[in-house]
C-alpha cells in the first residue's frame, strides 16, 4: 500500500517537469490554440526553480523545527490551559489567506524574499502545531503508563514511544506544510520574489500562455515531487501513511 | 467541566497557576512596551511615502494611564481567579480600555492632522495593530472564563456596531484608512460582493460535484487519490492553466463566448476555487455517511426501511456536524482563495490587496485585507459554533 502513492505522485511531478521544458509546453500552448510565442528558456527555468526550492525550503525547515517543537512542548502536562487558546490562535491564522499574509508583511518587510517567508512561516506553522499536538495526544494513555512503570524518564518516553506513536500523523501534517510552503512561495512573486510564480503572473499580465503553462507546470511538479521525497523519507524510517 | 477537581487535579493545579501569572506578567509587561514604545500612529506628507513614527504618549495622553490600568488590572485577574465574576470584571475593564483606545487613536489623530495639508496622512503605526491583538486576545480569554454561551459572539457584534456607528460619526476620519475608504467605499462594497458571489460560486460548483463523487461507490480509490492530488497543486498554478484551458475551449466552440464565458473573469477562478473544496467536502460526505454504527443500521433495515429513508431519517441527521464541519473548512478556504481570482481579472477584494502592493500603499492593502480576514473569522466562528451545538446535541 505504502509504495504505490509514492510512485504515482513521483511519476505525476516528472510528467509536469517535462511539459515545464520550453518545448513541450510550446507545442500545448500550440495545441490550445495559442500563437507560439517566446518561451523561458532552460537555464532561466531552473534557476527559478532553484530560488523557489531555496525560499519554500527555508520557510518549510522554519515550520518544520518552530511547529514539531511548540506541538510537543504544548502537549507536556504544564501547558494544558493554553490548549484552547493554542487552538482558537490556529483557527485564528487560518484565516489569514497566504496572499493577504504577503501584502500585509510588505509595508513592514519589503519586496521580495522577506515578506514571502514571513507569510510561508505565519500560515504553516499553526496546521502543524495542531497535527503534532493531535498526534501527540492521541497516543494511548496505555502506553505511556507502560513506559513509566518500566521507569522511563519523561523525555525517553517522549523519544521512544510517544513521538514514534505520533509519526505518521506527524508525517501528514508535514505534507501539508509542504505543499503550502510550495504554494506560498509561488505567490511571493506578487510581492517581487523571484520564484516559479514570476512567470505564472507575468503570463497572466501580458496574455503570454508560453511562460504561464511553463511556470504553472514547474510549480505543481516541484510540489508533487518535494511530496514524493517527503513519503519517501518517511517510508525509509519505517513510517506508512495512517490509515483512513 | 463542573467536576470538583480530584486529588491528583489539584496537586498538578500549582504549577498552572504559577504559569499563568508569568503568562500574565508577560502580557502586561507587552502591553506596556506596545504602548509606551512601539509607534501608534504614523504620520506621513502624503499616503505613499513612509512617515514620522508617534508613540502612545503623543497620541494619547491623559488617557494613555487609564488603558494601561485597565489592562493590567484585567490581565491581573484572569491569572489570580479562574472565577465568573473575575471573568466577568475583567471583561467590562478590556472592554473599556479598548474602546478608550480606539478613540484615543481616532482623536489623537485629528489632532495631530488639524494643522496639516490634506495630503497628510495619519496611519496606525505596528503598535495600534499589536494593541489591539493584545485586547482581542484578553477579550477572548475572559469571555470563555465567564463561560455563557453565545456571550463571545454577542459582545462582539455589539462592539462592531459600536465601532461602525462610532466611525459613522467621525470618531476616526482623521486616520488614512478611513480616508482611504471613504475616497474607495463604492469599490470596496463592489469587490466585497464580487468576493462573496466567488466563494458563493465555488461552493456551488463544488458540492454537487462533491455528492456526485460520492456516490460513485466503485471509484472511491480513484477519487481519493485524484483529489488529494488537485490539494498538491498550487492555486496560482490551478488558476494559470484553467485560463489557458478555457481560452482553448473557447477557442474549440466560439459559441461558449455568447453564453458569457471568457478566458479570464469569475468562470476560472470559480472553477479553480471549487477544484481545492472537493477534498473536504467529499471527506465530510465519507464520514456523515459512516456516521451511524452497525446496530443502527440493523435496526433501521429490520424496521424495514428502504436505504433511502436510512439516508434521509438516519445518516444525514447523524452526519449533520461532519457536513457542517466540511462546510466550515471549505467556506474559509473558498474566503482565502477567492482572493487569488483578482489574478485572472475575476475581481473580488483580492484586487484591492493587489492595486495596493502595486501601488506599495499600505492603506490600500488593508483596505482589502481586513474585509476578507473578517469575512473568514466570521465564518469560521459561526459554522464551529453550530458544529459544537450539534455535537453536543447528539454526541457521535
Amino acid at each position: 500500500m505504502s509504495g504505490r502513492p509514492l510512485v504515482s505522485v513521483a511519476a505525476t511531478g516528472l510528467v509536469l517537469a517535462a511539459m515545464s521544458h520550453p518545448a513541450v509546453a510550446t507545442r500545448i500552448a500550440g495545441a490550445l490554440g495559442e500563437a507560439p510565442r517566446r518561451a523561458l528558456d532552460v537555464d532561466r527555468l531552473l534557476a527559478l526553480a532553484g530560488q523557489h526550492l531555496v525560499l519554500a525550503g527555508t520557510g518549510f525547515a522554519l515550520v518544520a523545527i518552530l511547529g514539531i517543537g511548540l506541538g510537543i512542548l504544548a502537549t507536556r502536562e504544564g501547558a494544558a490551559p493554553l490548549r484552547p487558546a493554542l487552538d482558537a490562535l490556529a483557527a485564528g491564522a487560518q484565516a489569514v489567506p497566504p496572499v493577504v499574509t504577503v501584502a500585509l508583511a510588505l509595508p513592514i518587510l519589503g519586496f521580495g524574499g522577506p515578506p514571502t517567508l514571513l507569510a510561508l512561516v505565519a500560515y504553516g506553522v499553526m496546521p502543524l502545531l495542531r497535527g503534532t499536538a493531535g498526534a501527540l495526544a492521541a497516543v494511548p494513555p496505555d502506553a505511556k503508563a507502560a513506559a513509566e512503570a518500566m521507569g522511563l524518564t519523561r523525555r525517553q518516553i517522549l523519544a521512544r514511544v510517544e513521538l514514534p506513536l505520533a509519526a505518521p500523523e506527524v508525517v501528514e501534517s508535514l505534507r501539508t506544510a509542504l505543499v503550502l510552503a510550495v504554494a506560498t512561495a509561488a505567490v511571493g512573486a506578487l510581492a517581487g520574489a523571484n520564484t516559479l510564480g514570476t512567470p505564472i503572473v507575468a503570463g497572466l499580465q501580458n496574455q503570454n500562455i508560453v511562460p504561464m503553462l511553463q511556470g504553472t507546470t514547474a510549480t505543481a511538479a516541484l510540489a508533487f515531487l518535494g511530496d514524493a521525497a517527503l513519503v519517501g523519507l518517511a517510508g525509509l524510517f519505517r513510517i506508512n501513511p495512517p490509515r483512513t | 467541566m463542573t467536576r470538583p477537581p480530584s486529588p491528583v487535579a489539584r496537586g498538578r493545579a500549582a504549577p498552572s497557576r504559577r504559569l499563568s501569572v508569568v503568562a500574565a506578567l508577560i502580557a502586561v509587561a507587552g502591553l506596556a512596551w506596545v504602548l509606551l514604545r512601539e509607534p501608534l500612529l504614523v504620520v506621513a506628507a502624503n499616503r505613499l511615502v513612509p512617515g514620522v513614527p508617534v508613540t502612545g504618549a503623543a497620541v494619547l495622553g491623559p488617557a494613555l494611564p487609564a488603558i494601561f490600568g485597565g489592562g493590567a488590572v484585567a490581565a491581573g485577574l484572569l491569572a489570580a481567579s479562574s472565577g465568573r465574576r473575575a471573568g466577568g470584571v475583567a471583561l467590562a475593564l478590556i472592554l473599556a480600555a479598548g474602546g478608550l483606545l480606539a478613540w484615543g487613536l481616532g482623536h489623537g489623530a485629528a489632532l495631530r492632522m488639524a494643522d496639516q495639508p490634506p495630503a497628510a496622512r495619519a496611519g496606525l503605526g505596528a503598535g495600534a495593530w499589536l494593541a489591539a491583538l493584545w485586547f482581542a486576545t484578553a477579550f477572548g480569554l475572559a469571555t470563555r472564563r465567564v463561560r455563557r454561551p453565545g456571550l463571545g459572539p454577542g459582545v462582539a457584534c455589539g462592539l462592531l456596531v459600536t465601532l461602525v456607528l462610532a466611525g459613522r460619526a467621525g470618531a476616526f476620519d482623521a486616520l488614512s484608512l478611513a480616508i482611504e475608504y471613504a475616497a474607495r467605499r463604492e469599490t470596496v462594497h463592489a469587490a466585497l460582493w464580487e468576493h462573496l458571489a466567488l466563494a458563493g460560486g465555488g461552493l456551488g460548483l463544488a458540492i454537487p460535484a462533491a455528492v456526485a463523487l460520492t456516490a460513485w461507490r466503485r471509484g472511491q480509490d480513484l477519487v481519493a487519490i485524484v483529489l488529494g492530488g488537485v490539494q498538491v497543486i498550487p492555486a496560482v498554478a490551478l488558476l494559470g492553466a484553467l485560463v489557458a484551458l478555457t481560452g482553448g475551449l473557447l477557442r474549440l466552440a466560439p459559441a461558449l463566448r455568447e453564453l458569457g464565458l471568457s478566458a479570464l473573469g469569475p468562470a476560472p477562478a470559480m472553477v479553480g476555487i471549487a477544484a481545492y473544496l472537493l477534498l473536504p467536502f467529499w471527506r465530510g460526505l465519507t464520514a456523515a455517511l459512516r456516521a451511524p454504527d452497525r446496530d443502527s443500521l440493523d435496526a433501521a433495515r429490520g424496521l424495514g426501511l428502504t436505504e433511502t429513508q436510512i439516508l434521509l431519517r438516519l445518516r444525514l441527521p447523524l452526519g449533520a456536524p461532519q457536513l457542517v464541519g466540511a462546510l466550515r473548512v471549505a467556506a474559509v478556504q473558498a474566503l482565502g482563495l477567492a482572493t487569488l481570482g483578482a489574478l485572472v481579472g475575476a475581481g473580488g477584494l483580492g484586487r484591492i490587496v493587489l492595486d495596493g502592493m502595486a501601488q506599495f500603499a499600505p492603506d490600500l492593502i488593508l483596505l482589502g485585507a481586513i474585509p476578507i480576514v473578517a469575512l473568514s473569522l466570521t465564518v469560521e466562528g459561526a459554522l464551529s459554533t453550530l458544529e459544537d451545538r450539534m455535537r453536543a446535541r447528539d454526541p457521535a
